[in-house]
Protein backbone atom coordinates (compact mmCIF):
# COMPACT_ATOMS: atom_id res chain seq x y z
CA UNK A 1 0.00 0.00 0.00
CA UNK A 2 0.97 3.01 -1.04
CA UNK A 3 0.73 4.46 2.69
CA UNK A 4 2.90 1.84 3.97
CA UNK A 5 5.54 2.16 1.61
CA UNK A 6 5.64 5.86 2.65
CA UNK A 7 6.01 5.10 6.85
CA UNK A 8 9.05 3.05 5.93
CA UNK A 9 10.42 5.50 3.60
CA UNK A 10 10.37 7.92 6.55
CA UNK A 11 12.61 5.12 8.40
CA UNK A 12 15.39 5.58 5.79
CA UNK A 13 15.33 9.06 4.58
CA UNK A 14 14.43 12.88 5.99
CA UNK A 15 11.25 13.44 6.95
CA UNK A 16 11.38 16.70 3.70
CA UNK A 17 12.23 13.77 1.20
CA UNK A 18 9.09 11.70 2.04
CA UNK A 19 6.29 14.62 2.22
CA UNK A 20 7.37 15.90 -0.83
CA UNK A 21 6.83 12.81 -2.74
CA UNK A 22 3.04 12.26 -1.34
CA UNK A 23 2.72 15.85 -2.10
CA UNK A 24 3.51 15.11 -5.97
CA UNK A 25 1.17 12.13 -6.00
CA UNK A 26 -2.14 13.60 -4.37
CA UNK A 27 -2.45 17.11 -5.40
CA UNK A 28 -1.37 19.73 -8.22
CA UNK A 29 -0.95 22.40 -6.26
CA UNK A 30 0.15 22.38 -2.93
CA UNK A 31 2.30 24.91 -1.16
CA UNK A 32 3.47 23.16 1.88
CA UNK A 33 6.53 24.78 4.15
CA UNK A 34 7.76 20.59 3.82
CA UNK A 35 10.78 21.81 6.00
CA UNK A 36 8.86 22.95 8.69
CA UNK A 37 6.19 20.02 8.20
CA UNK A 38 9.54 17.69 8.45
CA UNK A 39 10.35 19.42 12.04
CA UNK A 40 7.14 18.40 13.58
CA UNK A 41 7.49 15.07 12.41
CA UNK A 42 11.10 14.73 14.13
CA UNK A 43 8.85 16.13 17.36
CA UNK A 44 6.23 13.60 17.11
CA UNK A 45 7.26 11.50 20.32
CA UNK A 46 9.32 14.03 21.70
CA UNK A 47 8.39 12.70 25.26
CA UNK A 48 7.77 9.11 26.25
CA UNK A 49 5.35 8.53 28.17
CA UNK A 50 7.34 6.58 30.81
CA UNK A 51 9.53 9.56 31.21
CA UNK A 52 6.53 12.28 32.67
CA UNK A 53 7.07 10.33 36.12
CA UNK A 54 10.22 11.04 36.06
CA UNK A 55 10.07 14.42 35.17
CA UNK A 56 7.76 15.40 37.59
CA UNK A 57 9.69 16.35 40.63
CA UNK A 58 11.48 19.09 38.25
CA UNK A 59 7.95 20.66 36.95
CA UNK A 60 7.23 20.85 40.71
CA UNK A 61 9.76 22.58 42.00
CA UNK A 62 8.97 25.11 38.82
CA UNK A 63 5.63 25.62 39.83
CA UNK A 64 6.95 26.49 43.23
CA UNK A 65 9.14 29.32 42.63
CA UNK A 66 6.29 30.55 39.87
CA UNK A 67 3.60 30.38 43.41
CA UNK A 68 6.36 32.39 45.89
CA UNK A 69 7.02 34.93 42.99
CA UNK A 70 3.94 35.50 42.70
CA UNK A 71 3.68 36.52 46.30
CA UNK A 72 1.27 33.79 47.30
CA UNK A 73 2.22 31.68 50.56
CA UNK A 74 2.90 28.21 49.68
CA UNK A 75 1.93 26.44 53.23
CA UNK A 76 -1.30 27.46 53.17
CA UNK A 77 -3.65 24.92 52.78
CA UNK A 78 -5.38 25.44 49.55
CA UNK A 79 -1.89 25.30 47.69
CA UNK A 80 -0.10 23.04 49.62
CA UNK A 81 -0.27 20.38 47.04
CA UNK A 82 -0.85 22.73 44.27
CA UNK A 83 2.29 21.87 42.48
CA UNK A 84 2.37 18.74 42.04
CA UNK A 85 -1.68 19.00 40.69
CA UNK A 86 -0.13 21.61 38.38
CA UNK A 87 2.51 19.94 36.62
CA UNK A 88 0.44 17.10 36.28
CA UNK A 89 -2.46 18.73 34.85
CA UNK A 90 0.18 20.64 32.24
CA UNK A 91 1.61 17.46 31.15
CA UNK A 92 -2.10 16.14 30.69
CA UNK A 93 -2.65 19.33 28.28
CA UNK A 94 0.62 18.91 26.34
CA UNK A 95 0.14 14.88 26.13
CA UNK A 96 0.15 15.06 22.46
CA UNK A 97 3.75 14.66 22.04
CA UNK A 98 3.22 10.97 23.62
CA UNK A 99 1.59 9.85 20.79
CA UNK A 100 2.07 9.72 16.67
CA UNK A 101 -0.25 9.82 14.08
CA UNK A 102 0.99 6.55 12.75
CA UNK A 103 -0.26 4.60 16.06
CA UNK A 104 -3.62 6.25 16.11
CA UNK A 105 -4.49 5.61 12.41
CA UNK A 106 -2.87 2.36 11.30
CA UNK A 107 -5.82 -0.38 12.20
CA UNK A 108 -8.52 2.05 10.92
CA UNK A 109 -7.90 2.71 7.14
CA UNK A 110 -10.34 0.72 5.22
CA UNK A 111 -11.43 0.35 1.06
CA UNK A 112 -15.06 2.18 0.30
CA UNK A 113 -15.96 2.82 -2.92
CA UNK A 114 -17.13 6.06 -1.56
CA UNK A 115 -16.59 9.33 -3.43
CA UNK A 116 -18.71 11.98 -1.52
CA UNK A 117 -17.80 14.50 1.02
CA UNK A 118 -17.02 12.86 4.74
CA UNK A 119 -17.60 15.94 6.71
CA UNK A 120 -17.20 15.25 10.92
CA UNK A 121 -18.28 18.90 12.86
CA UNK A 122 -18.45 20.46 16.06
CA UNK A 123 -14.94 18.15 17.73
CA UNK A 124 -14.41 20.05 21.07
CA UNK A 125 -10.63 21.17 20.79
CA UNK A 126 -8.46 22.19 23.43
CA UNK A 127 -5.26 23.23 23.52
CA UNK A 128 -2.33 25.50 24.83
CA UNK A 129 -0.99 29.40 23.54
CA UNK A 130 2.48 28.25 23.22
CA UNK A 131 3.35 32.21 23.46
CA UNK A 132 1.75 32.70 26.87
CA UNK A 133 0.96 28.99 27.93
CA UNK A 134 -2.86 30.10 28.31
CA UNK A 135 -5.58 27.65 27.22
CA UNK A 136 -7.32 28.32 23.84
CA UNK A 137 -10.34 26.37 22.93
CA UNK A 138 -12.96 26.06 20.54
CA UNK A 139 -14.33 23.84 17.82
CA UNK A 140 -12.58 22.15 14.71
CA UNK A 141 -14.87 20.75 11.78
CA UNK A 142 -12.89 18.22 9.37
CA UNK A 143 -14.35 17.18 5.91
CA UNK A 144 -12.68 15.16 2.91
CA UNK A 145 -13.31 13.49 -0.15
CA UNK A 146 -12.26 10.25 -0.08
CA UNK A 147 -10.30 8.38 -2.86
CA UNK A 148 -10.87 4.49 -2.23
CA UNK A 149 -9.57 5.10 1.16
CA UNK A 150 -11.70 6.19 4.48
CA UNK A 151 -10.57 6.73 7.69
CA UNK A 152 -12.17 5.53 11.01
CA UNK A 153 -14.52 8.52 12.10
CA UNK A 154 -13.18 8.81 15.40
CA UNK A 155 -9.93 8.41 14.10
CA UNK A 156 -10.17 12.12 12.80
CA UNK A 157 -11.16 13.28 16.00
CA UNK A 158 -8.18 11.60 17.67
CA UNK A 159 -5.98 13.30 15.01
CA UNK A 160 -7.30 16.55 16.39
CA UNK A 161 -6.56 15.39 19.99
CA UNK A 162 -2.75 14.22 19.03
CA UNK A 163 -2.02 17.75 17.91
CA UNK A 164 -4.23 20.14 19.97
CA UNK A 165 -2.72 18.79 23.23
CA UNK A 166 0.60 20.83 22.82
CA UNK A 167 1.91 24.31 23.23
CA UNK A 168 0.44 25.36 19.76
CA UNK A 169 -0.21 28.16 17.25
CA UNK A 170 -3.74 27.87 16.03
CA UNK A 171 -2.51 28.31 12.52
CA UNK A 172 -0.11 25.86 12.59
CA UNK A 173 -2.56 23.38 14.36
CA UNK A 174 -5.10 23.76 11.40
CA UNK A 175 -2.37 22.87 8.78
CA UNK A 176 -0.98 19.77 10.74
CA UNK A 177 -4.26 18.17 11.08
CA UNK A 178 -4.97 18.56 7.19
CA UNK A 179 -1.55 17.60 6.77
CA UNK A 180 -1.97 14.44 8.58
CA UNK A 181 -5.14 13.38 7.14
CA UNK A 182 -3.88 14.17 3.33
CA UNK A 183 -0.76 11.72 4.27
CA UNK A 184 -3.17 8.98 5.51
CA UNK A 185 -5.32 8.79 3.15
CA UNK A 186 -4.11 10.70 -0.18
CA UNK A 187 -8.03 11.55 -0.52
CA UNK A 188 -9.02 14.20 -3.68
CA UNK A 189 -9.49 17.15 -1.01
CA UNK A 190 -9.01 18.00 3.26
CA UNK A 191 -10.48 20.84 4.49
CA UNK A 192 -10.42 22.41 8.36
CA UNK A 193 -11.78 24.93 10.13
CA UNK A 194 -11.39 25.80 13.76
CA UNK A 195 -12.90 28.47 15.37
CA UNK A 196 -11.47 29.37 19.09
CA UNK A 197 -11.67 31.33 21.60
CA UNK A 198 -7.89 32.62 23.04
CA UNK A 199 -7.87 32.93 26.77
CA UNK A 200 -4.86 35.10 25.92
CA UNK A 201 -6.98 37.64 24.48
CA UNK A 202 -9.66 37.39 26.73
CA UNK A 203 -8.66 37.31 29.96
CA UNK A 204 -5.71 39.69 29.78
CA UNK A 205 -4.20 41.95 26.48
CA UNK A 206 -7.12 43.40 24.86
CA UNK A 207 -9.12 41.78 26.82
CA UNK A 208 -11.76 41.45 24.28
CA UNK A 209 -14.44 38.89 25.55
CA UNK A 210 -16.45 38.07 22.48
CA UNK A 211 -13.59 37.73 19.93
CA UNK A 212 -13.01 34.45 18.16
CA UNK A 213 -9.72 33.38 15.73
CA UNK A 214 -11.11 31.31 12.63
CA UNK A 215 -8.51 29.32 10.37
CA UNK A 216 -8.67 27.06 7.62
CA UNK A 217 -6.49 24.78 5.55
CA UNK A 218 -7.91 23.68 2.34
CA UNK A 219 -5.93 20.57 0.24
CA UNK A 220 -6.48 19.33 -3.25
CA UNK A 221 -9.89 19.92 -4.58
CA UNK A 222 -11.45 21.95 -1.50
CA UNK A 223 -8.57 24.45 -2.49
CA UNK A 224 -9.20 24.69 -6.70
CA UNK A 225 -12.66 23.62 -7.19
CA UNK A 226 -14.94 26.83 -5.04
CA UNK A 227 -18.36 24.32 -5.36
CA UNK A 228 -16.33 21.71 -2.91
CA UNK A 229 -15.77 24.78 -0.61
CA UNK A 230 -18.78 26.01 -0.47
CA UNK A 231 -20.35 22.65 -0.11
CA UNK A 232 -18.06 22.40 3.26
CA UNK A 233 -18.61 25.26 4.29
CA UNK A 234 -22.62 25.15 3.95
CA UNK A 235 -22.51 22.01 5.13
CA UNK A 236 -20.31 23.17 8.79
CA UNK A 237 -22.12 26.07 9.17
CA UNK A 238 -25.89 25.08 9.20
CA UNK A 239 -27.12 23.63 12.33
CA UNK A 240 -25.30 25.40 15.28
CA UNK B 1 14.18 44.95 54.66
CA UNK B 2 10.85 46.01 52.89
CA UNK B 3 9.06 43.34 53.25
CA UNK B 4 9.20 43.26 57.42
CA UNK B 5 8.21 46.85 57.51
CA UNK B 6 5.50 46.29 54.88
CA UNK B 7 3.86 43.79 57.25
CA UNK B 8 3.76 46.18 60.03
CA UNK B 9 2.90 49.23 58.81
CA UNK B 10 -0.39 46.10 57.53
CA UNK B 11 -1.25 45.17 61.08
CA UNK B 12 -0.59 48.52 62.24
CA UNK B 13 -3.58 49.49 60.03
CA UNK B 14 -5.70 46.79 61.13
CA UNK B 15 -5.73 47.80 64.86
CA UNK B 16 -6.82 51.04 63.89
CA UNK B 17 -9.60 50.85 61.60
CA UNK B 18 -11.36 47.41 62.47
CA UNK B 19 -14.43 48.63 60.88
CA UNK B 20 -13.12 49.02 57.41
CA UNK B 21 -11.75 46.25 55.11
CA UNK B 22 -7.86 46.61 54.46
CA UNK B 23 -7.57 44.01 51.69
CA UNK B 24 -9.96 41.89 53.79
CA UNK B 25 -8.38 41.68 57.01
CA UNK B 26 -10.76 41.38 59.98
CA UNK B 27 -10.26 40.62 63.49
CA UNK B 28 -12.85 37.88 63.69
CA UNK B 29 -16.29 38.07 63.31
CA UNK B 30 -17.75 40.63 60.49
CA UNK B 31 -20.98 42.76 62.60
CA UNK B 32 -23.73 42.99 60.34
CA UNK B 33 -25.81 45.99 61.07
CA UNK B 34 -29.40 46.72 62.27
CA UNK B 35 -30.02 43.00 62.08
CA UNK B 36 -31.05 41.63 65.44
CA UNK B 37 -30.03 38.70 67.22
CA UNK B 38 -32.96 37.28 67.56
CA UNK B 39 -34.23 36.97 63.94
CA UNK B 40 -35.71 33.58 62.41
CA UNK B 41 -34.00 30.97 64.81
CA UNK B 42 -30.83 29.70 64.08
CA UNK B 43 -29.59 33.00 62.03
CA UNK B 44 -26.35 33.99 62.78
CA UNK B 45 -26.36 37.66 63.70
CA UNK B 46 -22.42 37.44 62.85
CA UNK B 47 -20.66 36.30 59.39
CA UNK B 48 -17.74 33.87 60.58
CA UNK B 49 -15.19 35.45 58.65
CA UNK B 50 -11.90 34.04 60.39
CA UNK B 51 -12.19 31.27 58.30
CA UNK B 52 -12.59 32.95 55.03
CA UNK B 53 -10.18 35.54 55.78
CA UNK B 54 -7.87 32.99 57.98
CA UNK B 55 -5.94 32.52 54.99
CA UNK B 56 -5.17 36.22 53.76
CA UNK B 57 -4.37 37.56 57.28
CA UNK B 58 -0.78 37.43 57.48
CA UNK B 59 -0.83 38.92 53.27
CA UNK B 60 0.32 42.45 52.42
CA UNK B 61 -0.06 43.27 48.66
CA UNK B 62 2.32 42.97 46.08
CA UNK B 63 3.80 45.92 44.61
CA UNK B 64 5.22 47.01 40.83
CA UNK B 65 9.13 46.48 42.16
CA UNK B 66 7.62 42.96 43.55
CA UNK B 67 6.82 42.04 40.14
CA UNK B 68 9.41 42.97 38.59
CA UNK B 69 12.19 41.63 41.27
CA UNK B 70 10.05 38.11 40.84
CA UNK B 71 9.94 38.25 36.83
CA UNK B 72 13.12 36.82 36.11
CA UNK B 73 12.66 33.45 38.57
CA UNK B 74 9.34 32.96 37.43
CA UNK B 75 10.42 33.08 33.57
CA UNK B 76 13.41 30.86 34.46
CA UNK B 77 10.68 28.63 36.06
CA UNK B 78 8.58 28.16 33.17
CA UNK B 79 11.88 27.58 30.93
CA UNK B 80 12.27 24.88 33.37
CA UNK B 81 8.41 23.54 32.62
CA UNK B 82 8.98 24.07 28.97
CA UNK B 83 11.75 21.64 29.06
CA UNK B 84 9.81 19.01 31.44
CA UNK B 85 7.28 18.93 29.04
CA UNK B 86 9.52 17.39 26.21
CA UNK B 87 9.70 20.86 24.14
CA UNK B 88 12.69 22.93 22.93
CA UNK B 89 12.78 25.99 24.45
CA UNK B 90 14.75 27.78 21.85
CA UNK B 91 12.90 26.92 18.72
CA UNK B 92 11.22 30.59 17.39
CA UNK B 93 8.03 29.89 18.81
CA UNK B 94 8.96 29.68 22.13
CA UNK B 95 12.00 31.98 22.54
CA UNK B 96 10.55 34.46 24.58
CA UNK B 97 7.55 32.41 26.08
CA UNK B 98 9.02 32.27 29.63
CA UNK B 99 8.74 35.85 29.90
CA UNK B 100 5.06 36.41 27.78
CA UNK B 101 3.99 33.76 30.19
CA UNK B 102 5.48 35.09 33.65
CA UNK B 103 4.22 38.39 32.62
CA UNK B 104 0.50 36.83 31.80
CA UNK B 105 0.71 35.01 35.56
CA UNK B 106 1.32 37.69 37.60
CA UNK B 107 -1.67 39.96 35.52
CA UNK B 108 -3.88 36.96 36.12
CA UNK B 109 -3.08 37.64 39.93
CA UNK B 110 -2.61 41.64 40.02
CA UNK B 111 -5.85 41.52 42.74
CA UNK B 112 -2.86 40.86 44.94
CA UNK B 113 -1.66 44.25 44.23
CA UNK B 114 -4.36 46.40 44.91
CA UNK B 115 -6.70 46.96 48.31
CA UNK B 116 -10.68 47.78 48.60
CA UNK B 117 -9.75 50.98 50.16
CA UNK B 118 -7.90 52.12 47.77
CA UNK B 119 -10.98 51.54 45.05
CA UNK B 120 -13.78 52.09 47.09
CA UNK B 121 -13.35 55.21 49.43
CA UNK B 122 -14.43 58.05 46.67
CA UNK B 123 -17.49 56.47 45.38
CA UNK B 124 -19.64 56.00 48.00
CA UNK B 125 -22.34 58.35 48.34
CA UNK B 126 -25.49 59.40 50.74
CA UNK B 127 -28.84 58.83 48.76
CA UNK B 128 -32.37 58.13 50.05
CA UNK B 129 -32.76 54.81 48.05
CA UNK B 130 -34.06 51.51 49.67
CA UNK B 131 -34.94 49.34 46.95
CA UNK B 132 -32.13 46.42 45.82
CA UNK B 133 -29.64 47.66 43.10
CA UNK B 134 -28.64 44.89 40.91
CA UNK B 135 -25.93 44.99 38.56
CA UNK B 136 -25.54 41.68 36.81
CA UNK B 137 -23.67 39.71 33.97
CA UNK B 138 -20.09 40.94 35.11
CA UNK B 139 -17.24 39.12 32.99
CA UNK B 140 -15.09 37.06 35.73
CA UNK B 141 -12.08 35.17 35.40
CA UNK B 142 -9.88 33.60 37.91
CA UNK B 143 -7.00 30.99 38.43
CA UNK B 144 -7.84 27.80 40.06
CA UNK B 145 -5.92 27.50 42.89
CA UNK B 146 -5.44 23.93 42.61
CA UNK B 147 -4.08 23.76 38.67
CA UNK B 148 -3.29 26.70 38.09
CA UNK B 149 -5.97 26.77 35.08
CA UNK B 150 -8.49 29.26 34.20
CA UNK B 151 -11.79 29.66 35.97
CA UNK B 152 -14.50 32.44 33.59
CA UNK B 153 -17.84 33.13 34.18
CA UNK B 154 -20.65 35.94 35.38
CA UNK B 155 -20.97 37.13 38.63
CA UNK B 156 -24.43 39.20 39.37
CA UNK B 157 -24.40 41.41 42.40
CA UNK B 158 -27.12 42.56 44.33
CA UNK B 159 -27.63 44.93 47.67
CA UNK B 160 -30.18 46.66 49.11
CA UNK B 161 -28.83 50.00 50.50
CA UNK B 162 -29.08 51.90 53.89
CA UNK B 163 -28.55 55.79 53.06
CA UNK B 164 -25.77 54.88 51.28
CA UNK B 165 -24.96 53.86 48.14
CA UNK B 166 -21.24 52.57 46.07
CA UNK B 167 -20.22 53.80 42.38
CA UNK B 168 -22.11 50.89 40.32
CA UNK B 169 -18.23 50.07 38.45
CA UNK B 170 -16.95 49.43 41.76
CA UNK B 171 -19.05 46.57 42.15
CA UNK B 172 -17.36 45.55 39.36
CA UNK B 173 -13.79 46.39 40.62
CA UNK B 174 -14.05 44.52 43.59
CA UNK B 175 -15.00 41.79 41.81
CA UNK B 176 -11.83 42.08 39.62
CA UNK B 177 -9.83 42.57 42.79
CA UNK B 178 -11.03 39.58 44.22
CA UNK B 179 -10.97 37.33 41.01
CA UNK B 180 -7.60 38.10 40.11
CA UNK B 181 -6.26 35.90 42.50
CA UNK B 182 -5.68 32.40 42.71
CA UNK B 183 -9.00 31.25 44.07
CA UNK B 184 -11.73 28.77 45.12
CA UNK B 185 -15.31 30.30 43.62
CA UNK B 186 -16.73 29.65 47.11
CA UNK B 187 -14.15 31.85 48.83
CA UNK B 188 -14.53 34.05 45.90
CA UNK B 189 -18.37 34.31 46.02
CA UNK B 190 -17.90 35.00 50.15
CA UNK B 191 -15.13 37.63 49.47
CA UNK B 192 -16.92 39.94 47.33
CA UNK B 193 -19.95 39.88 49.39
CA UNK B 194 -18.07 40.52 52.84
CA UNK B 195 -16.51 43.40 51.16
CA UNK B 196 -19.36 45.35 49.63
CA UNK B 197 -20.76 44.81 53.82
CA UNK B 198 -17.95 46.26 55.37
CA UNK B 199 -18.16 49.10 52.86
CA UNK B 200 -21.57 50.15 53.02
CA UNK B 201 -23.67 48.29 55.57
CA UNK B 202 -26.56 47.65 53.83
CA UNK B 203 -29.39 45.80 54.67
CA UNK B 204 -29.04 43.02 52.27
CA UNK B 205 -26.27 41.63 49.73
CA UNK B 206 -26.49 38.79 47.60
CA UNK B 207 -23.95 37.51 44.77
CA UNK B 208 -24.71 34.66 42.72
CA UNK B 209 -21.17 33.51 40.71
CA UNK B 210 -21.73 30.74 37.85
CA UNK B 211 -18.81 29.93 36.04
CA UNK B 212 -16.92 27.20 33.64
CA UNK B 213 -13.61 25.44 35.45
CA UNK B 214 -11.03 24.81 32.86
CA UNK B 215 -9.87 22.19 35.21
CA UNK B 216 -12.96 19.94 34.63
CA UNK B 217 -13.30 21.14 31.03
CA UNK B 218 -10.46 20.29 29.89
CA UNK B 219 -8.36 17.58 31.84
CA UNK B 220 -9.99 15.64 34.70
CA UNK B 221 -13.54 14.44 34.20
CA UNK B 222 -13.47 16.36 31.02
CA UNK B 223 -17.39 17.48 30.90
CA UNK B 224 -17.55 20.43 28.66
CA UNK B 225 -20.43 22.12 29.42
CA UNK B 226 -20.54 21.90 33.58
CA UNK B 227 -20.82 24.96 35.35
CA UNK B 228 -20.53 25.91 38.86
CA UNK B 229 -22.67 28.14 40.95
CA UNK B 230 -22.26 29.38 44.02
CA UNK B 231 -24.18 32.07 45.92
CA UNK B 232 -23.79 34.28 49.06
CA UNK B 233 -26.85 35.90 50.59
CA UNK B 234 -26.42 38.13 53.81
CA UNK B 235 -28.52 40.10 55.62
CA UNK B 236 -32.19 40.56 54.34
CA UNK B 237 -31.36 38.05 51.18
CA UNK B 238 -30.98 35.14 53.90
CA UNK B 239 -33.86 35.81 56.33
CA UNK B 240 -36.46 36.84 53.85
CA UNK B 241 -37.37 34.29 50.99
CA UNK B 242 -38.92 37.21 49.49
CA UNK B 243 -36.24 39.37 49.02
CA UNK B 244 -34.63 36.71 47.94
CA UNK B 245 -36.67 35.57 44.96
CA UNK B 246 -37.21 38.84 43.55
CA UNK B 247 -33.06 39.32 42.96
CA UNK B 248 -32.95 35.70 41.63
CA UNK B 249 -35.41 36.70 39.40
CA UNK B 250 -33.98 39.55 38.45
CA UNK B 251 -30.51 38.33 37.19
CA UNK B 252 -32.73 35.69 35.51
CA UNK B 253 -33.73 37.87 33.17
Amino acid sequence: MEYQKAAELKGLCNGKIVTEYLCRNGFSELTVDSKKVAVQHKNETSRKEAEDESRLPALEAAYTTILRGLGENTDRQGLLKTPLRAAKAMQFLTKGYHETIFDVLNDAIFDEDHEELVIVKDIDMFSLCEHHLVPFFGKVHIGYLPSKKVVGLSKLARIVEIYSRRLQVQERLTKQIAMAISEALQPVGVAVVIEAAHMCMVMRGVQKMNSRTVTSAMLGVFREDPKAREEFLALTKGGQ
Amino acid sequence: MERSKQKQVNENENENEADSAINGHFDGRVKMPGWSAGGAAGTPSTVPSSSVMESWREERTRSLEDNEMSLPSIAAAYTTILRGLGEDPQRQGLLKTPWRAATAMQFFTKGYQEKIIDVLNDAIFDEDHDEMVIVKDIDMFSMCEHHLVPIFGRVHIGYLPNKRVLGLSKLARIVEIYSRRLQVQERLTKQIAVAITEALQPAGVGVVIEATHMCMVMRGVQKMNSKTVTSTMLGVFREDPKTRDEFLTLIRS
